[in-house]
């Protein structure tokens, strides 16, 4: 089995990194493509072994396992220009935000009836094989297709199904969840670092403090608010720091961010259903790489608002230029 | 000492002494008889008498007729009731003191060397034998007297034993707490009645609803947060709510209100 990463960025190094330290398939079956070879992550996945290419046509080719690995912005554009050259064998495994199974699905009944296509949520941590990942089954998908991707993902870390209707909410939890961590191990780090502490030591303490409760909690049976009555001493150094914690508002400061990453997911998908991009979102240099791409025409492709991307019937089409 | 022999004594006859002894006589383990309840006034007795305890006026017969002593009167009063009846108590009597802020060292001072004190804290639910009581033994109060009173008080509802210093905590969580509890039930009809409900039925809701969330908690042996986790259906209605109280600081402000009150106690205790 070979896989292809259309897109080398940071998600397809990631998950590249992850699936090679797991040994679950040889560097040499995976293919990436990118219209940048600049790219830092493009000379890491290089350094790992991995075949790149400028064509995402050829990566195509080479895979049968295919992940859509770029912005959700650019995926109607690869849609568009990989479409015809999609056989029976292919899983198409979209990493996209926001970007729903039924409008790929939809893209690419143009050229194929019936398209396997599969939508995963992960996170950046699949890169030390630690990922959250959950993923939905398209139409066209069969039970097999759901397992080869679960035990691809499950490789890089906790893996499992849902109904796509819950992938937003995941994102807002698990997809960004790193980053409110980064955010609290800086803080704690932070912290330390005006209590005495030397910085690195800090750092290294705080994010182990984080690595430790979730390994505890995830070995555990216990409510997390058992796992910290456990901790906190009567009358002790614990407790007055929660305290603290809770007159911040610290819980509700979460679950506002959850819930902020959640809605402004749905914001993006509702925006690329109404078929309204703005011209802001997608980088021009990008852009013009990928208009750059043999096989990749102007026609079908364009960033005025009000017109479509994702449907090719509507005229005018004009070649941004 | 078996608590039906138990000659029981209480110097006030105010709630809380009452909340006491209808708990030790319901239980039946106490007989009426054996229970002596003094007040300088005839206007709390006849709740005693109609329970069949023997009332009297005089604090010196209630000890001299008993050899469990319950301390039931206002914080103030204590000095000058134990300097009346300290040439009464012997080494066998029991003293219980329910005084708030007023410590062992205190009682201890006031009554003959060698008298045996426990301090209890019970709160205002012990009217419906469901209080929450911690006592707390004197220097002479030996693990027998410690497991007579628990015996005696399991009608009053939780009954444990703990070191002084728990005391004044168990004031701000339990004896207070009663007072937060009440906060938070007004605070739930309130917010039905915002919702359309009329005034009277949400307050009766809202009280069965903070009594039967409390007999789940406490007879489910489950940790609150577990109970609370399981009421929560992914984005139902209880989520929702609980982002609202979680917006509002509320356990910041109920550590706080724990906090601020024992304080309180420990303050009051040093005077």
């Amino acid at each position: 089995m070979s896989v292809g990463f259309i897109g080398a960025g940071q998600l397809a190094h990631a998950l590249v990194k992850g699936f090679a330290a797991a040994g679950v398939i040889a560097t040499q079956k995976i293919t990436a493509s990118s219209p940048d070879m600049d790219l830092p992550t493009v000379s890491g996945l290089r350094r790992m072994g991995v075949n790149l290419t400028t064509s995402n046509k050829e990566t195509v080719k080479r895979s049968d396992v295919l992940f859509l690995a770029v912005k959700p912005h650019i995926i109607p554009f690869v849609l568009d220009e990989v479409g015809p050259d999609i056989e029976d064998r292919h899983l198409i495994v979209s990493c996209a935000a926001g970007v729903t199974i039924s409008s790929i699905e939809k893209k690419l009944q143009q050229y194929r009836e019936a398209p396997k296509v599969m939508r995963c949520m992960t996170n950046t941590p699949v890169v030390v094989r630690e990922g959250a990942t959950v993923y939905a089954t398209g139409t066209h998908a069969e039970v097999e297709d759901g397992r080869l991707l679960e035990q691809l993902m499950a490789s890089v870390g906790f893996c499992t199904e849902v109904e796509e209707d819950l992938i937003d909410a995941v994102t807002g939890l698990s997809g960004s969840g790193p980053a409110y961590a980064f955010t609290a191990v800086d803080a704690l780090a932070d912290g330390g670092v005006k209590m005495g502490l030397p910085r690195r030591l800090a750092v290294r303490l705080g994010a182990q403090a984080l690595l430790g409760a979730a390994r505890m909690l995830l070995d555990s049976e216990q409510h997390p608010g058992q796992l910290k009555d456990n901790v906190c001493s009567p009358g002790g150094a614990t407790i007055h720091a929660l305290h603290v914690m809770e007159s911040g508002g610290f819980r509700s400061l979460l679950i506002n961010a959850v819930e902020a990453s959640c809605i402004r997911t749905r914001e993006l998908q509702f925006l690329a259903d109404q078929e309204k991009i703005s011209a802001a979102a997608i980088k021009k240099t990008t852009l013009d790489k990928v208009l750059q791409q043999p096989g990749v025409s102007g026609a079908g492709v364009t960033v005025r608002t009000g017109i479509s991307i994702f449907n090719s019937d509507s005229p005018p089409r004009q070649k941004n230029s | 000492m078996e608590p039906s022999e138990v000659k029981i004594g209480f110097i006030g006859a105010g709630n809380m002494a009452f909340g006491i002894t209808k708990g030790i006589l319901l239980s039946g383990g106490v007989l009426p008889r054996n229970v002596t309840v003094s007040a300088p006034s005839s206007n709390n007795l006849g709740r005693f008498q109609e329970l069949g305890a023997a009332v009297t006026h005089s604090n010196t017969d209630a000890v001299a007729a008993s050899r469990l002593i319950f301390l039931a009167v206002k914080p103030h009063l204590v000095p000058a009731i134990l300097r009346e009846v300290a040439p009464h108590v012997t080494r066998e009597h029991v003293v219980v003191s329910v005084a708030a802020g007023v410590t062992i060292a205190t009682l201890e001072e006031l009554l003959p060397p060698e008298s045996v004190v426990l301090r209890l804290m019970p709160n205002l639910p012990c009217m419906v034998q469901e209080g929450a009581l911690l006592f707390s033994r004197g220097s002479r109060a030996g693990p027998g007297e410690g497991a007579l009173l628990k015996t005696l008080l399991g009608p009053c509802g939780l009954v444990e034993e703990g070191p002084e210093s728990w005391i004044d905590a168990h004031t701000g969580l339990s004896g207070s707490g009663v007072a937060f509890v009440y906060l938070f039930a007004e605070a739930l009809a309130d917010g039905g009645v915002k919702m359309g409900m009329p005034s009277a039925l949400a307050q009766r809701i809202a009280a069965q609803t903070v009594l039967g969330a409390g007999r789940l908690l406490r007879d489910s042996g489950r940790h609150p947060a577990q109970l609370r986790s399981d009421v929560c259906t992914p984005g139902g209605t209880t989520i929702y709510g609980l982002h609202a109280l979680e917006l509002g600081g509320l356990r910041a402000a109920v550590m706080g209100a724990v906090e601020a009150a024992t304080e309180r106690a420990r303050e009051l205790g040093r005077k």
